[in-house]
């Protein structure tokens, strides 16, 4: 089934939701494919079905029509192999556990040995800066440092591929740019592809070595652009190079193209 | 630092200072008013008191309080096991839900004690028809305040959890780890419902027990060991239900904390 090297693939993939006596059609015919090892971010309109395309290749949520293969295997449930950071990081994790219990509950599901165990997890934490906090509660942390929690227990769990549901979304500016470039260095460090699904063009391009743009309502892919920036990236050189500007405006040009949910409503 | 610390020891005076206040001043109220009372009904303060000691501070602590404790105890936990175990099953499947509410409606608003007549003729008159009367009142709160909880529980944690896929009893342990606010609540009503049917029962089919000495005393007139009693199960109620805070308080730690009714560091 699978061929090259591909890891993730969806084929013709759609969702449709009976809301009352109509239907809503959520996706259709959403193909794409995304290479071991690839960081691939995905931009659309809000309310475009990005965090549906999320769920289904997650297996968190049933497609209406085609399918996902992830490393060849058909997706019909959670896959092994996949960790996912969402948005609302105060939600996912686990407020009466601590920081080190929200990081190693994964692993425990999985049978890791206790001491294998908690080598993960100190790694995993102090990879994205937050070994001084493994005994603290997560509602005692900053919203970034939250989100750092979810990397962590993300990388702890060792995926072949990681979704992202606009994990930074919901921080400021400034722990924006920091997380960005925080997950730049696991992506090299730990060979992991990446999914990572945004609203923002500028993170897109900032961040992904390819971005795929969804069109409005029902979404399918509608243009791809390889990004041809530097592999080290840095928040001041590239944001302000020529090439990283070009390839702005090209992916805005494409998501401005498709009308918004809002403006298409009567 | 320092500062913070006698500031906390301040408020936390102030605050004792507060709660002991009033029923200080009433008690010392009623040890006035009531210092030179005739009335057979309303003895003097002091002599409740004195009977207080008399009575409670003898073997029938052991004969009489004693047991209506351990009903209590049992009861209550019947109720929780119960309240619990159904309530996650109708707050987590729809078709549970769904089969079981009109049943759960009308039970709910069946008062316990009514059951009395019934378990006597079916039980008879032994401590596990008690044990059932209790548990029966006390379950209703548990177990809806529980299935609300566990419904309400985040779709965000779901999603982790399945995504995750983490096993089947962490899953059903962490769902039920997030409802504990509601069970915590549904619980401390149950414990109040609790303490009243174990008195009713006792005083309706008992040989023994706080609610059937209280009886007792009235039937023989023993007016002032009487009034001790009920001040008995007052300071019973009070003290079951500090007990229930404390632990409540440190069971919902995370939750105040997460809700933002505890200071970060």
């Amino acid at each position: 089934m699978s061929t090259d090297d591909a890891l993730l693939r969806i084929v013709d993939l759609g969702k449709s939701y009976r809301a009352r006596e109509r239907t809503v059609d959520a996706l259709a015919q959403v193909d794409l494919t995304v290479d071991d090892g690839e960081f691939v971010a995905v931009v659309g309109p809000s309310g475009c079905g990005k965090t549906t395309l999320l769920k289904i290749i997650a297996g968190l949520l049933p497609a209406t029509t085609g399918d996902v293969y992830l490393a060849g295997r058909r997706v019909t449930e959670p896959p092994a192999d996949l960790g996912v950071v969402f948005q609302e990081y105060g939600r996912s994790l686990f407020a009466w556990k601590t920081v080190r219990q929200n990081v190693e509950l994964p692993l425990r599901s999985q049978g890791v040995g206790r001491a294998e165990r908690r080598e993960l997890v100190a790694e995993a934490l102090d990879a994205v800066g937050l070994g001084q906090a493994a005994d603290a509660y997560p509602w005692q942390l900053s919203g970034g440092m939250q989100q750092r929690v979810a990397i962590s227990r993300a990388i702890a769990y060792r995926p072949r591929l990681l979704l992202m549901d606009e994990p930074f979304s919901a921080v400021d500016a400034q722990t924006r740019g920091d997380l960005e470039d925080l997950l730049a260095r696991l992506w090299h460090r730990y060979a992991m592809t990446v999914l990572f699904v945004t609203h923002d063009i500028d993170e897109a391009v900032y961040l992904g070595q390819r971005v795929v743009v969804l069109g409005a309502s029902p979404a399918g892919v509608i243009a791809e652009f390889p990004i041809d920036l530097p592999a080290e990236r840095d928040q001041l050189g590239t944001r302000s190079s020529a090439r990283f500007g070009e390839l702005r405006a090209q992916v805005y040009a494409q998501v401005r193209r498709t009308p918004h949910l809002e403006e298409v409503a009567p | 630092m320092k500062a913070t610390v006698v500031a906390g020891l301040n408020r936390g005076a102030r605050g004792v200072g507060l709660a002991l206040g009033l029923p200080v001043l009433l008690f010392t109220a009623w040890w006035v008013f009531s210092a030179d009372s005739t009335s057979i009904f309303l003895p003097p303060l002091s002599r409740i008191v004195e009977a207080f000691g008399q009575v409670w501070f003898s073997e029938v602590f052991v004969r009489d309080v004693l047991p209506s404790l351990r009903r209590l105890a049992a009861g209550y936990a019947a109720a929780l096991l119960v309240g619990v175990g159904v309530g996650y099953l109708v707050g987590r499947w729809s078709v549970v839900r769904d089969l079981t509410s009109p049943i759960l409606a009308y039970f709910r608003v069946l008062p316990a004690p009514v059951l009395i007549p019934v378990l006597l003729v079916a039980v008879g008159i032994g401590d596990a028809t008690k044990l059932i009367v209790i548990a029966v009142g006390a379950v209703w709160p548990i177990l809806l305040n529980t299935a609300d909880g566990v419904r309400a529980v985040d779709e965000v944690q779901l999603d982790t959890a399945a995504a995750y896929r983490l096993r089947a009893w962490t899953r059903h342990g962490l769902i039920l780890r997030a409802a504990t606010p509601q069970v915590f609540a549904g619980a401390r009503q149950a414990l109040g419902i609790s303490l009243i049917v174990m008195v009713v029962s006792e005083m309706l089919m008992s040989t023994d027990g706080l609610g059937f000495t209280v009886i007792r005393f009235q039937r023989t007139f023993a007016i002032p060991e009487m009034w001790s009693g009920v001040l008995l199960l007052g300071l019973l109620g009070f003290g079951l239900a500090k007990v229930f805070e404390t632990i409540e308080r440190r069971a919902l730690r995370w939750h105040r904390g997460a809700t933002g009714r505890e200071e970060s560091w």
